[in-house]
């Protein structure tokens, strides 16, 4: 307590001196002053109009005009990122039109419709079992032990007993609803179509085509006199040929990184046709493949005229698993080399058991060519055991694929190159009016040239912050009040949970609440919190003790004389705090406030931990879609900084009307 | 010592309070009894650290005392239930005011009729008009405390406690923190409020006033009361030492 001398100089803040001369020069006020001076002349109605017109503005930006435009401005229709929809439908309804949306004619319709149904749309079927209430022509009506189903006949799968009647008991399997999965490409009034089939087009040089067959077919000029026929054909290609520096090789895989890319190929080892490496191929005759050598024998090995034998010869001892024929090396045998002029005449002479092996060195482009010999004379006696690897992680191998048959509608052609298109997109168009409930819409990711694709996480990140402000704001009132109560209990109390909560990282204490208090909750209570409430009730509760904090200092800003002149006018000490101290400290404490507000909007990106697709959940995702790490998180970035701008410009509108006239 | 209408209305008897600082102990008030009949002006004077402040923060419970007693309006304040009972029968004016500065003049003197009284909201204006008017500000009703002079401020308090209709009212150093030419308008409405009967204690050393409407003059030095008596006596001859050399310093 001071002296009396001490108390009577003390002036808060609230009682500074009115200015008895203002000042005479009047500094320009800057264009954000005008226009918040103007915002703080508003009335309180205006300033929601004005948000919700920015509301407005948003959505309106955001809507299909926007994306028109970049896509006309751009002339890419990729640029915009396609709306996923996932639908769930009551099916059997007589309107509902499934179809292919190219080439098909009326007929094969139903049949799409069942291909449709057993590969794209999930049926959920139920069984329900119990005693035929009701039955007529349309519907089936049975009394279980949860109460009266009533089932559409057209809905039924299975019934048992099938013949059964009124006053049966019967069990019934029929289909609740069908899942439609698929990309959203059209909207109108009524209908939603839905790509559920995306379309594969194969793009090959035609220098792999081994035969072709095709038929053309008409268009309907009828209909559409611009339309090109189109050609469905059948295309035999020889498998791909990559050269690569080898990175692993196991029984099953194999993986090389292809010359002059910088990523690796992995293939199974029964997709590849052969695996060459360059620097030994080693032909034997078929019957002798596992004969070992015995003392005294003749090995016989042919090699081309002109090609290094001795190189050949150094190559194979280096092996770590020579073929057993030629394992010769302990001297007793004789080697005898016998020269061919090319390799075709050696490898005949193998096959025909002239000569036990032929050995043959070259990295040159002929790579291929003892293989190509014994693929094209599969009846010749050779086979070309694929050489044990002496080739460590770094050699160079040449994989060459199985050969393979690609059909469809060719799409485009070139010189070098055709396209054919193996799958057409399927579509689904669904009366909107059937849908019961659509289980997830994503439209899209979220990227700068699709906003729209951010509105969930936009509003989710406004909805969790605003919400977990609002109760932090409760929560640090009353803790702030019991921060300054003279009861030790009720003190102890409020800053165990400031200090507990203050020295924990926000992070932490969203996992808790996500992972700790709402099982909890879940296993002991009849509550059950979703994920944004827990995500909201750990923001409040990180943040109720900062707030606590700013509201302990404005309440212990305000002067003692205040408290006390309430006091001796005959308030208690409840109404004093709420009409007199309350109404000083927020007015000191809504900077701050206000700071923190926009600060837990920019921490609410920590709930993406909690799997809630807030803002930056979904920038994430359009990144680990399109590899496109830049413009993602630009786009958060942006997003959230018009946020936090708009915010404080409200919060200091706010501040300003909140001042007092002087 | 004056006698009016019998009883006194504040009877203080034998208080001590000792305040607790980390410094040590300072006794405030050492055994301070002083009586104070309904109608009566007491002015109280003394040296800095006298415990004359303090003595007058006790009548009001914004200090409690350690031993002795207060009754006022035979309410005794220690372990009063309804101390606010009391507290709103006593006004007390402040050395800094006071006034709420997020509230209008008017505002200031409607919300404890409001929320303590329980007056309706037009008779509460109405009567904080009237107050306005009684204290020479009839036209700063819509004033804020920072957009008056301290000799507005400090009438727009003494409506705010007049409002409360005391019958006693405390004035601690009214006058103190006010430049020279303000000090007039307020020590005015004091006297006026003198002249009406209320009981008054003045901690203050405005010897015009004192002269003009205390019926007493009580010094204070070290948590005691040296001496009291008539304004007229106390200051032109005082009998104690403390009190001589006190006021050869202030006059």
């Amino acid at each position: 307590m001071p002296d009396e001398s001490n108390r009577n100089s003390q002036v808060g803040p609230s009682e500074v001196m009115p200015p008895e001369h203002s000042g005479t020069i009047v500094p320009p006020k800057s264009i954000y002053d005008r226009t918040l001076t103007w915002a703080a002349g508003l009335p309180w109605w205006a300033i929601i109009l004005l948000v919700v017109a920015v509301a407005v503005l948003y959505s309106m930006v955001t809507s299909s005009v926007y994306r028109d435009i970049i896509e006309s401005l751009t002339d890419d229709p990729q640029v915009s990122t396609d709306e996923l929809f996932e639908v769930v439908q009551i099916v059997g309804e007589p309107t509902m039109i499934v179809g292919r949306y190219v080439g098909e004619t009326q007929d094969s319709v139903q049949s799409v419709i069942t291909q449709l149904l057993r590969n794209v749309i999930e049926s959920e079927l139920v069984t329900q079992s119990g005693f035929i209430q009701a039955a007529d022509p349309a519907t089936i009506t049975i009394r279980t032990e949860t109460g009266l189903v009533t089932i559409p006949r057209d809905r039924i799968e299975t019934m048992e007993p099938p013949d059964a009647t009124i006053g049966d008991d019967a069990t019934i399997t029929y289909i609740e609803r069908i899942t439609i999965t698929g990309t959203l490409t059209e909207r109108d009034g009524d209908t939603m179509t839905i790509r559920t089939v995306d379309e594969q087009i194969e793009t090959f040089e035609k220098s792999r085509i081994l035969s072709r067959e095709g038929e053309t077919i008409p268009c309907d000029r009828e209909a559409d006199p611009d339309c090109e026929d189109q050609e469905q054909v059948t295309i035999e290609r020889a498998g791909r040929e990559i050269t690569g520096t080898l990175s692993t090789l196991s029984q099953t895989n194999l993986s090389l990184q292809p010359e002059g890319s910088p990523g690796t190929v992995e293939f199974r080892m029964g997709d590849l046709d052969f695996l060459y490496v360059p620097t030994l191929t080693i032909a034997l005759h078929e019957a002798i493949v596992e004969q070992p050598v015995q003392p005294g024998d003749e090995v016989r090995i042919g090699f081309v005229e002109g090609t290094d034998i001795t190189a050949a010869l150094a190559e194979m001892e280096n092996l770590e698993d020579v073929p057993v024929p030629l394992r010769y090396s302990d001297g007793t045998a004789q080697v005898v080399l016998v020269p061919y002029p090319d390799l075709a005449a050696a490898l005949e002479a193998t096959g025909a058991g002239e000569l036990d092996a032929t050995i043959y060195l070259d990295d040159g482009p002929e790579r291929l060519a003892a293989a190509d010999w014994v693929d094209e004379n599969p009846d010749a006696g050779v086979v070309l055991p694929n050489p044990p690897s002496t080739c460590d992680r770094h050699c160079e191998v040449t994989v060459k694929l199985q050969d393979d048959t690609v059909s469809g509608i060719v799409v485009d052609e070139t010189d070098e190159q055709i396209s054919v298109r193996t799958q057409a997109a399927e579509y689904v168009v669904i009366d909107r009016d059937q849908i019961v409930d659509n289980r997830r819409m994503e439209p899209g990711t979220c990227a700068l040239n699709n906003l729209r694709g951010c509105n969930e996480g936009i509003f989710l990140t406004l909805r969790v912050t605003f919400l977990a402000y609002g109760l932090a704001l409760i929560i640090g009132l009353f803790v702030g009040l019991m921060r300054v109560s003279h009861n030790p209990v009720i003190y102890a109390i409020s800053t165990l949970y400031v200090e507990v909560i203050r020295g924990i990282p926000l992070l932490v204490i969203l996992l808790y609440a996500g992972f700790v208090f709402s099982p909890w909750l879940r296993d002991n209570t009849p509550l059950q919190l979703s994920d944004e409430w827990e995500a909201i009730i750990g923001l409040a509760f990180g943040y109720g003790a900062f707030v606590a904090e700013i509201f302990r200092a404005g309440i212990q800003s305000i002067s003692r004389g205040q408290m006390e002149a309430a006091r001796s006018l005959g308030m208690n000490y409840p109404q004093s705090m709420r009409y007199v101290i309350l109404p000083q400290a927020v007015r000191v404490v809504l900077p701050p406030l206000g700071n923190d507000f926009i600060a837990m909007l920019k921490d609410s990106a920590l709930i993406s931990v909690l799997a809630l697709p807030d803002l930056l959940q979904l920038g994430r995702l359009h990144i680990s879609r399109t590899f496109r790490a830049f413009e993602g998180y630009n786009t958060v970035a942006i997003l959230y900084l018009l946020m936090t701008l708009f915010l404080s410009f409200i919060v200091r509108t706010i501040e300003r009307r909140a001042r007092l006239p002087r | 010592m004056m006698s009016r209408n019998g009883e006194p209305i504040i009877r203080i008897e034998n208080v001590h309070k000792r305040f607790h600082t980390l410094r040590g102990t300072v006794n405030a008030l050492n055994g301070v009894s002083l009586d104070v009949m309904p109608g009566e002006v007491v002015l109280i004077v003394g040296p800095s650290g006298s415990g004359k402040s303090t003595l007058l923060r006790c009548i009001n419970r914004l200090e409690t005392v350690d031993a002795g007693q207060i009754v006022v309006d035979d309410i005794p304040l220690t372990g009063a239930k309804n101390i606010n009972k009391v507290r709103a029968e006593v006004g007390m004016v402040f050395q800094s005011f006071n006034l709420f500065p997020d509230r209008t003049a008017l505002g200031n003197i409607v919300l404890a009729q409001r929320v303590v009284r329980k007056r309706r909201r037009g008779d509460a204006v109405t009567r904080a008009h009237n107050l306005l008017a009684k204290v020479g500000i009839p036209d700063k009703a819509d004033a804020y405390p920072a957009q008056l002079s301290g000799g507005q401020q400090q009438r727009v308090a003494i409506a705010r406690a007049l409002a409360m209709d005391p019958k006693i009212m405390l004035f601690d150093e009214p006058t103190s923190a006010l430049d020279p030419e303000m000090i007039k308008e307020v020590l005015d409405v004091m006297l006026q409020l003198a002249k009406e009967g209320m009981t008054m204690v003045v901690v203050s050393h405005e010897m015009g006033f004192a002269r003009a409407a205390a019926d007493r003059a009580v010094f204070m030095d070290e948590g005691r009361i040296v001496e009291q008596g008539p304004p007229d006596k106390l200051f032109s001859s005082p009998s104690h030492e403390r009190t001589q050399l006190f006021l050869s310093k202030i006059l």
